[in-house]
Parts: structure tokens; C-alpha cells; sequence
């Protein structure tokens, strides 16, 4: 039907299929919308295209940033804001723009700027997903360009020091927190049952301060004392990206998914035969109790040992 | 942005007086204008002035529950992020309407050559804020099309009310009217952006009656009273 559609993006880890927020929001709503994407991590190949990633490929289309995916991909009628009125189309656009100006600064922060979590964990992350030497070079080029859209965007005065600029960001992005979990309350996703761009976006924004391990991690501590939207990732992450809250793999899940399920009908069988072997006793009294405590215990027996055989 | 807060202030019934002076971006504390003069406190930007007006004691959020306090907040972002941008952009990285407009504007209380050399190191600064957060790369037409939208949605939002949120009018209201006025009364080179404002009729009308309630009895009060030490006034 539609062109194949396929995805290059940042990988993942720590639970995350990608840790770069606009390339988790692309995943998201496609997982949304169910758009076939067929999904590309970079490693180490020197395909790496050069521009900004995400980027969507599709036969001869080039598209970069996430809100034009995301327009593509409603154009090819994998829209997942079907259901939303008009106001809350523009609701989405306005939450979009507050995480965009209060909490992507500080997500920046502590990804990029802070050196703590730079030198020990971004840079050698990053540098290991590209081809040398770009790894040398490009981690290094994506902390310059943070750094600059913060300076430009947040420094100007009166705040006149980086620290004071630091102070600010974090300030902004714990309100945005808060106002995002007043406005998520309850209820599953931000507009109902079923998710929608912003859920996309305020996931792709959140599960990377949620999930990553950094040694600097203030942003993390006041996102966990905001259970709703703590749960508002894991549900996403369970129900859409398959990889469990305690990261086991689809393989593993579906095998002992398969060993439930067996051991379900087996325990079934078994009390099927119990039921029969009770009503042959009753039907003949005159049976020696002797016998009966045999196949009682021959029935226990054979209760107990598929259950032991198949235990994980 | 003057117009905001002239809003702002008109709406929380807080007399005001205004001054142009050519130096205003060097008095206020923050650089940014525009700016109040309370007494002996000077204070700047729309976030720290309601803040300052608010410890004074007049609010126009306070009916608002948590959700919509949030909704208005967004909105607001949204209000900064897409329609103050874009009015930069237009002015700032638009070649025509920079040569024909914006330079001899901003340069203009200043002799020559200190009114080109400033108004280029203004350019500079606001095209680098433009590539650091994406603009760059956009044309005028992508630009107008983000306005559209932006203005689709405030429309959306606005719906059949008075105001944004029920029947009385908070600082998005304010917000909303400056940057609107703006692009509406602004003689560009092209009529594009406001073009693109006046399809929405009931962001015109939105404009038209708050500028009837506030402005207009403003300038009668003004044209009234002789001294104006009678008034009570919290700004000199």
C-alpha cells in the first residue's frame, strides 16, 4: 500500500528504544498511529547521515525534523489524532511549545553541559554508536550546539553567569513537570484512551530524564516524585515498545508467556481426571480403600510433577 | 510588547503613563523592554511584572483552577514561541523588510554611522539566535504558514467566548491582544502576515473589543482630567 518507510535514529539503552528525545518521539507516535517504520540505529557505520537525526526515508523523500515526520506520516494517513477536537489539536500545539521552551533547555543541561554526566556517560555513549573518527568530533560538536541554543536562548540578562542560567532552566523545566502532571491528573494518556501526538511528544521528552543513569541527577529525583507521569512512561514503554519496566527481552517474555500457557492446560487436564476418577468412585463403592489412596496420591503425583518440570 | 502590558495594566485598572525614550533598552534592568518605573523599583518583562504586580495585590488568574493555569501557561509559550519569533524573523532576517524598514527604524533617534553599526550588530545577534534554534533553515513561506497555525489554534481556543478563559480576561488575553494589534496595525512591505490574522474573524473581533474596553476609554480619562496628581496612579 504505502512506500516503505524507514527510520535512521539513535539507539537505545537503560530500557529506552533511543535516547534522543526527537528520535523517541518519532518512534512513539508511530508505534501510535501504527505506521510500519522499519526502524535503523546507528552504529558505527559510516552511513551515518550527516544532517540531524531523526530522519525519515522514503523511496526519494528526505524528511528531518520531527514535526515534519510527523505531518508526513499524518499525509500518509497514519494519524493518531483522529479523535481530537479542534481545541485540543490547538491544546497539543501550545504544550508542545511550552516543552520545547521550558523543559528541552534542561534536558540539554543535563545531557550535554552538565561534566559530570557528559564526560561519563553521553560522550562515550555517543562516541561508541559512530564510525572513528567522527566519535572523536561529533559528541563534541553536539555539546557546542547545546550549549550555544541555551546561552542564546536563556543567557541573555540578567542573567549574566552560566550557573545563574542553570539555575533558571531547572527552575522552568520543574514547573513545566508540574503543570505537565497537573494536566495529565488520572487519566491514561493527556486526551482520554488513546495516545496522541503530545502523549508522543511528552514521552520522547520525558522517559530519557526517566530512565537514563546519570551521576547528576536532580531533574530525575523531581520527576520521580511525579508518579502519574512515572507511570504514564512505563505504560508506554510496556505497552507499545515490548521492552519491559525490568528489561526483559520480547523473546524471553513471549517463552514464558508459551510456558503459562502450557502449564495452564496441563493443570486443566489433570483436574479434568481427578473430577472423572471422583465420580468412577462414587458410581462403585465397593472399590478397597486401599486403591483409592493410590490414585489419590498417583493423581497428586502427577499434579505436582509437570508443575516442577516447567517451573522458570 | 509595550501593548501587552499597557493591556496587562488596563485590565488589572492600574493607570499607567508612557514614555518613549531612545535609550530604553540601555535603562531597563534586563535590557529587554519594555519596562515599569514603580516608586523607586524598576522591574522588567512580562513574567517578573505580573509576578511584581501580583505581590501588589491584583491578579487576573486567580479564578483559574490548576488545569487551566497550566493551559494558559501553554498557551503563552506558544504565543512566544511561534508569533514573537516570527515577528523577529520578519523583521530581522527578511532582506527587503530589513533594508526598507527595520534599519532606518531602529537606527533612527542615532546619527550616522552609529545607527547602521547598531542595527547591524542587532541583526547579527538575532540571526544567530535564529540558526541556534532552528529558524534559519525557514523561508518566509514556511514562517507565515507556522503563524497561520499558531493563529488557527488561538482561534480554535478563543472560540465563541469574550475571552480566553470564560468571561474574564487574564494575562494570555493580553498576551495575545499586543502581539495581534501588532502585526494587524503595522505597515510591512507585504500585507501577508496580517493577511493571515484577518482570516480569523473572531481574533479581529477579540482585538476590536479590547481595544474599545480599555484603550479607548483611556484616552477620554486622559483627555478629561486636567491634574493628573488627582488620579491615584501607581506608576509616575
Amino acid at each position: 500500500m504505502a512506500a516503505p518507510m524507514e527510520l535512521s535514529c539513535w539507539g537505545g539503552d537503560w530500557g529506552l528504544p533511543s535516547l534522543h528525545p526527537e528520535s523517541l518521539t518519532v518512534m512513539a507516535y508511530a508505534k501510535f498511529s501504527g505506521a510500519p517504520l522499519t526502524v535503523n540505529t546507528i552504529n558505527k557505520s559510516w552511513r551515518t547521515p550527516k544532517g540531524d537525526l531523526p530522519v525519515l526515508v522514503s523511496e526519494d523523500v528526505v524528511i528531518s525534523q520531527p514535526a515534519k515526520i510527523l505531518n508526513f506520516l499524518r499525509k500518509q494517513k497514519y494519524n493518531a489524532d483522529y479523535d481530537l477536537s479542534a481545541k485540543q489539536g490547538a491544546d497539543t500545539l501550545a504544550y508542545i511549545a511550552l516543552l520545547e521552551e521550558k523543559l528541552l533547555p534542561a534536558l540539554l543541561h543535563t545531557f550535554w553541559i552538565e561534566a559530570e554526566n557528559y564526560c561519563s556517560v553521553t560522550k562515550p555513549w555517543f562516541a561508541s554508536r559512530i564510525a572513528f573518527p567522527l566519535s572523536l568530533y561529533l559528541p563534541g560538536k553536539m555539546s557546542r550546539e547545546a550549549l550555544n541554543r541555551i546561552l542564546l536562548t536563556k543567557g541573555g540578562p540578567p542573567l549574566y553567569s552560566l550557573t545563574e542560567v542553570e539555575a533558571q532552566i531547572y527552575r522552568d523545566a520543574k514547573e513545566c513537570l508540574n503543570l505537565l502532571s497537573k494536566r495529565l491528573g488520572t487519566s491514561q494518556f493527556f486526551f482520554g484512551d488513546m495516545p496522541t501526538t503530545l502523549d508522543a511528544f511528552v514521552f520522547g521528552f520525558l522517559a530519557p530524564i526517566y530512565k537514563v543513569c546519570f551521576p547528576r541527577v536532580h531533574l530525575q529525583e523531581h520527576l520521580k516524585q511525579l508518579p502519574n507521569l512515572c507511570r504514564f512512561c512505563d505504560d508506554i514503554l510496556t505497552c507499545y515498545f515490548r521492552l519491559a519496566v525490568s528489561g526483559h527481552s520480547p523473546a524471553g517474555q513471549d517463552t514464558a508467556d508459551a510456558n503459562l500457557q502450557k502449564l495452564t492446560q496441563l493443570v486443566n487436564k489433570e483436574s479434568n481426571l481427578i473430577e472423572k476418577m471422583d465420580d468412577n468412585l462414587r458410581k462403585s463403592p465397593q472399590h478397597p480403600p486401599r486403591k483409592l489412596t493410590t490414585l489419590k496420591l498417583a493423581a497428586g503425583g502427577e499434579e505436582s510433577s509437570p508443575m516442577s518440570r516447567l517451573s522458570p | 510588547a509595550t501593548l501587552c502590558f499597557q493591556a496587562f495594566l488596563q485590565m488589572c485598572n492600574l493607570p499607567i503613563r508612557v514614555i518613549c525614550r531612545a535609550n530604553a533598552e540601555y535603562m531597563s534592568p534586563s535590557g529587554k523592554l519594555p519596562f515599569i518605573h514603580v516608586g523607586n523599583q524598576v522591574v522588567s518583562e512580562l513574567g517578573p511584572i505580573v509576578q511584581f504586580v501580583k505581590a501588589k495585590g491584583h491578579s487576573l488568574s486567580d479564578g483559574l483552577d490548576e488545569v487551566q493555569k497550566a493551559e494558559m501557561k501553554a498557551y503563552m509559550e506558544l504565543v512566544n514561541n511561534m508569533l514573537l519569533t516570527a515577528e523577529l524573523y520578519l523583521q530581522w532576517c527578511d532582506d527587503v523588510t530589513v533594508e526598507e524598514i527595520t534599519h532606518p527604524r531602529y537606527g533612527s533617534p542615532y546619527p550616522w554611522p552609529l545607527n547602521r553599526i547598531l542595527s547591524y550588530q542587532k541583526q547579527w545577534e538575532v540571526r544567530r539566535k535564529m540558526k541556534a534554534i532552528g529558524w534559519a533553515g525557514k523561508t518566509l513561506e514556511q514562517v507565515l504558514e507556522d503563524v497561520d497555525q499558531c493563529c488557527h489554534a488561538l482561534s480554535q481556543r478563543l472560540g465563541t467566548q469574550p475571552y480566553f478563559f470564560n468571561k474574564q480576561p487574564t494575562e494570555l488575553d493580553a498576551l495575545v491582544f499586543g502581539h495581534l494589534f501588532t502585526i494587524l496595525t503595522t505597515q510591512l512591505i507585504t500585507d501577508e502576515l496580517s493577511e493571515k490574522v484577518k482570516n480569523y474573524s473572531n481574533l479581529t473581533a477579540f482585538c476590536r473589543r479590547i481595544e474599545q474596553q480599555y484603550f479607548e476609554g483611556q484616552e477620554r480619562d486622559s483627555a478629561a482630567i486636567a491634574a493628573p496628581s488627582s488620579k491615584r496612579s501607581l506608576l509616575r
